[in-house]
């Protein structure tokens, strides 16, 4: 055991051992001078005082020397410690090697050199040491945890294939300080075989790793960086007067390509080729691809446009999934005294447009039940009470379930009590603006989804004028989404589980105002179709590392994945959820999986995947923050009481220096200056007046 | 004439007052009362005599009857002709702010201005006061109604900084136009030659002068036993000093000094009055109104 010290540096501070000196000498006798009015007589006197160039206070200077040198030595920290060379020596080496698996290492050249390099660097490792393997793409999974068995990790490499997922290094990073904060572990050294892509360094910066945690990154990168994707599709319904058709046009986007070049691409619906088509790749850029119509496939549809595949396959296809049949079932409750001219804006509107159709039913509010809810997309209240009895049961069960209702608030519904949880607000009088040429929207809400597409034009909102309108007072635990311009409300939202109820109270007919007849009526009243009915929230493809929420109305759901597995998520009140790991279609059936799907999710990997450009492996850690207080936890050879007790020396030092300052104290007040204070004259402080 | 009682003008007495203005109050009232005859000359216009009409004399002051006799212009003088100007000049350098005694030698300054700006104000004149270092600092503008203000601006006054006497007195000069009594205030340390230019600058002016030489036993007599350092009050400059190695010379230069300047200050037609703080007010009193007195006989 020797003495050394953490912090040297701080030895320069004994310098400072020549000030006491210097200052005794200089200032011994100014310290505390007599304060005269003019020297103008005694400067001209040969006088001259012989003891100011001579230490006379030797033991108080050499006590003002020690206390600074001890001042000096207590901020050095000096520590007790052991031989750690000898103990370094004694520990084993341990290692981190981290693989990333995500979609770009699937590239022809990269993941073979990726599993050389791995192999090389188990290799390396000698019999004692011990080694973690990690696979990552946008998560990390420890295959095999800290072990000497080497043939293991070579198994688990072995059987590790790029997946369509996307590349994270922070989930590469946590899992490795997960795995070097083990107990027991010397501190590791962590090698990630990966392509550096730059895509995946978001999130690294801030990150937090132990002290003395080394990361070394081995780059199995391509060589030529160029890659084509199929990074959209689109698609179109074509209405004929027999038949529906179906048109898909895909976007295909190229990177870093040397130079344009022709491929062909190929439409797959439900497994059968659909058609093909030449392409022009851009060296770097985007195509577009409008395959021919074909006929529209029945029930649920699933597809994919893939191009012919270049160095890296993954990112060749595009999946996607639709329902045929894109309609919407709108049952339209209207009071039996309405007239026809009532609501036909609102019906004509409607049926504008094919994506999705909306077909109308008119039913009468005693009609609603469960049967008839079946299937519906929306229902809409027109200035209709809310159903009593078993009507309003059966539609707050369907609303819970995801059903969607819209209330539009007139005339009739001023005064009317509702006691019903699906009516989000009380109508209590109606505003009169006929003298004042009608009302406008005022204050809209346009980040809200409703309200979104007039973001841009919000004039053609305000345009609309209402000559007369119902007073809103909402319900508690309701949110105003537009209000006129009086301030009273016009669009109220209420969720109800899992559905969503919007009461409206801009008159939709063309009597109380001119709504119907401007421009923003139309794309409103479609807004507010696939708002209300949910319609809106449902993706037209999804990318892996996401969830596919399930509705908790499904009985016994169960998720065939696209490697042909079967999943049977736990359900719990709020529906189930499955993790999308794979690309390709998804299919969601209740009970057995077999005939017709319930629903089908398409799944692509994460597009940015597709750019191989590569960050340099200096800037991958830039920004991570390597802790000291990590680090202490992670080493297991000295505890922090072991440290702390080491480092102890200081306080004693400081102690010493308390009780050297108060000797100096003692003694600095029986020196000299003490008899040099007795002169004949007195101090005068300050005026006495 | 009899002394004033020594314990109403004892400053150490004088020190435990902190209103200047009842300070000087004191001060005057009881040297008043040891006065055998009355200090108030009057203000009355009882004729003194006629003079010829020299040019820049007030017209009104002609005697149009003696023209009128005579042919030729004369002007009236008369006794006693108050409302002097009395301006006070009190030395704020560092040096000032020293005491060995209760009193600092700007405290004993200050109750003496405030004493003769009070007995000055109680014969009618105007009374101004400037405080100086290396320039004016602060200027009360005499007046008839400034006592109060004079006071005040004494009572919040400090002594702090260098000075430069020969500067601030030529800017001094320049503060009242008319004639009147400069009171001078300060404790000398400048050359005999400088403080006699300042003097006889204001002489210059048309002013009577009177300097108020201020020193502390401890400057005169060098009581300092100890070796210790000594330090300028106004330089800041430090000498490490064995005092009664140095005592009798150091006081020799010192007495040189007083007499240079009374011979200097003679020379420039001032009066000079030197006062040690630890003697009571009376003598710098009767000094100022035997000067009163001589001018008190004016046009």
């Amino acid at each position: 055991m020797g003495l050394g010290v953490l912090v040297p540096a701080f030895l320069a501070g004994l310098a400072a051992l020549a000030i006491p000196v210097v200052l005794h000498l200089r200032h011994r006798d100014k310290d505390r001078p007599y304060r005269f009015p003019s020297l103008m007589f005694l400067e001209q006197l040969p006088i001259r005082t012989a003891e100011r160039r001579r230490i006379t206070d030797l033991p108080l200077m050499l006590l003002r020397a020690l206390a600074v040198a001890l001042l000096v030595l207590a901020f050095t920290r000096p520590v007790f410690s052991r031989d750690v060379k000898t103990e370094q020596s004694k520990r084993v080496r341990a290692m981190i090697l981290m693989v990333d698996r995500s979609m770009s290492m699937g590239h022809r050249d990269v993941w073979p050199a990726a599993l050389d390099s791995a192999r090389t660097v188990i290799a390396s490792l000698g019999a004692g040491d011990r080694l973690a393997l990690v696979l990552f793409d946008d998560e990390a999974e420890v295959a095999q945890p800290f072990s000497t068995d080497r043939s293991a990790a070579l198994a688990v490499l072995a059987k590790a294939r790029p997946a369509d997922r996307g590349t994270r290094y922070p989930a590469a990073l946590r899992a490795a300080r997960q795995l070097a904060a083990k107990p027991g572990e010397a501190t590791p050294e962590v090698v990630i075989i990966t392509d550096l892509q730059r895509t995946g360094v978001s999130g690294v910066a801030g990150l937090d790793l132990p002290k003395g945690l080394t990361v070394r990154t081995i780059a199995v990168g391509p060589k030529s960086r160029a890659n084509a994707t199929v990074a959209s599709v689109d698609i179109h319904r074509t209405i004929e007067p027999l038949r529906t058709m179906l048109a898909v046009e895909s976007r295909i986007v190229a990177r870093e390509g040397a130079a344009a070049r022709t491929a062909q691409a190929t439409l797959i619906l439900n497994g059968r080729p659909s058609g093909t088509k030449r392409v022009t790749i851009p060296a770097a850029g985007e195509a577009r691809v409008l395959f021919t119509p074909v006929l529209l496939p029945a029930g649920l549809v699933r597809g994919s446009v893939s191009i012919d595949n270049d160095a890296l396959a993954a990112d060749d296809t595009f999946h996607f999934a639709f329902a045929a049949r894109d309609e919407l079932r709108v049952l339209l409750v209207a009071p039996d005294d309405a007239v026809g001219e009532e609501t036909l804006f609102f019906e004509r509107a409607l049926l504008v447009g094919h994506a999705p159709s909306i077909r109308i039913e008119r039913v009468r509010a005693a009609g609603l039940d469960a049967n008839r809810l079946d299937g519906a997309a929306l229902v809409v209240l027109w200035d209709a009470p809310v159903p009593s009895g078993r009507a309003s049961a059966a539609l707050t069960e369907w609303v819970r379930r995801g059903g969607g209702v819209v209330v539009a608030a007139g005339r009739r519904s001023v005064g009317r009590v509702s006691t019903s949880t699906l009516m989000p607000a009380r109508i209590v009088g109606e505003a009169d603006r006929l003298t004042d040429r009608g009302g406008s929207l005022g204050d809209v809400r346009f980040d809200h989804p409703l309200f979104s597409a007039f973001r841009s034009a919000p004039a053609a909102l305000s345009a609309a004028r209402f000559l007369r309108y119902p007073r809103i007072e909402p319900a508690v635990g309701t949110d105003v989404l537009a209000r006129f311009d009086d301030g009273q409300p016009a669009v109220v939202e209420h969720r109800e589980g899992s559905g969503r109820i919007v009461l409206v109270g801009m008159p939709l007919d063309a009597r109380s105002g001119d709504f119907p007849l401007q421009s923003s009526f139309l794309p409103f009243l479609h807004r507010l179709t696939l708002y209300t009915s949910g319609r809106d929230a449902t993706p037209f493809a999804r990318t892996t590392g996401q969830s596919w929420v399930l509705s908790g109305a499904l009985k016994e759901p169960a998720v065939l994945t696209p490697d042909g597995s079967i999943l049977r998520p736990a359900k719990d009140t709020g529906g189930s959820t499955v993790a999308l790991r794979e690309a390709g279609v998804y299919a969601l059936y209740e009970g057995r999986v077999q005939g017709e799907p319930t629903a089908l999710l398409a799944v692509n990997a994460p597009a940015n995947e597709s750019d191989l450009t590569s960050v340099d492996p200096r800037e991958l850690l830039l920004g991570v923050r390597q802790s000291t207080a990590t680090a202490d936890a992670t080493n297991e050879v000295p505890t922090r009481s072991e440290v702390e007790g080491r480092q102890r020396l200081w306080r004693g030092l400081l102690i010493a220096l308390a009780v050297l300052l108060l000797g100096e104290t003692f003694m600095a007040n029986r020196g000299w200056r003490g008899i040099a204070n007795g002169n004949g004259a007195t101090r005068t402080e300050g005026s006495a007046s | 004439m009899a002394s004033a009682p020594a314990s109403f003008l004892d400053p150490a007495l004088l020190a435990r007052i902190s209103d200047l203005s009842l300070l000087a109050r004191t001060v005057v009232d009881g040297f008043m009362h040891g006065q055998h005859r009355s200090l108030r000359k009057g203000s009355s216009m009882d004729f003194a005599q006629h003079r010829s009409y020299q040019p820049g004399d007030d017209l009104r002051r002609i005697d149009w009857r003696v023209f009128g006799r005579t042919d030729r212009f004369y002007v009236k003088e008369y006794e006693a002709d108050t409302n002097a100007s009395v301006m006070f000049a009190l030395d704020s350098t560092g040096s000032m702010d020293f005491g060995s005694g209760p009193v600092t030698k700007y405290d004993y300054g200050r109750f003496l201005i405030a004493s003769l700006a009070w007995l000055s104000q109680a014969q009618g004149d105007r009374v101004g006061l400037a405080t100086f270092t290396g320039d004016l600092v602060d200027v009360v503008p005499p007046s008839t109604r400034h006592l109060q203000l004079l006071l005040h601006t004494l009572a919040r006054s400090k002594a702090t900084g260098t000075g430069h006497l020969a500067k601030a007195i030529e800017r001094f000069t320049h503060l009242s136009a008319r004639t009147g009594i400069a009171v001078l205030v300060t404790d000398c340390y400048e050359t005999p030659d400088a403080l006699g230019r300042a003097a006889a600058s204001l002489r210059m002016r048309g002013h009577d002068v009177i300097v108020f030489h201020l020193v502390d036993p401890a400057e005169r007599d060098f009581p300092f036993t100890a070796a210790t350092t000594f330090e300028d009050a106004e330089s800041g400059t430090r000498l490490p000093l064995r005092p009664d190695d140095l005592r009798g010379k150091y006081k020799e230069l010192l007495g040189a000094h007083h007499v240079a300047v009374a011979q200097r200050l003679a020379a420039a037609g001032a009066d000079y009055v030197r006062v040690d703080t630890d003697q009571p007010l009376d003598r710098a009193l009767h000094a100022y109104l035997d000067r009163r007195l001589a001018r008190s006989r004016v046009r």
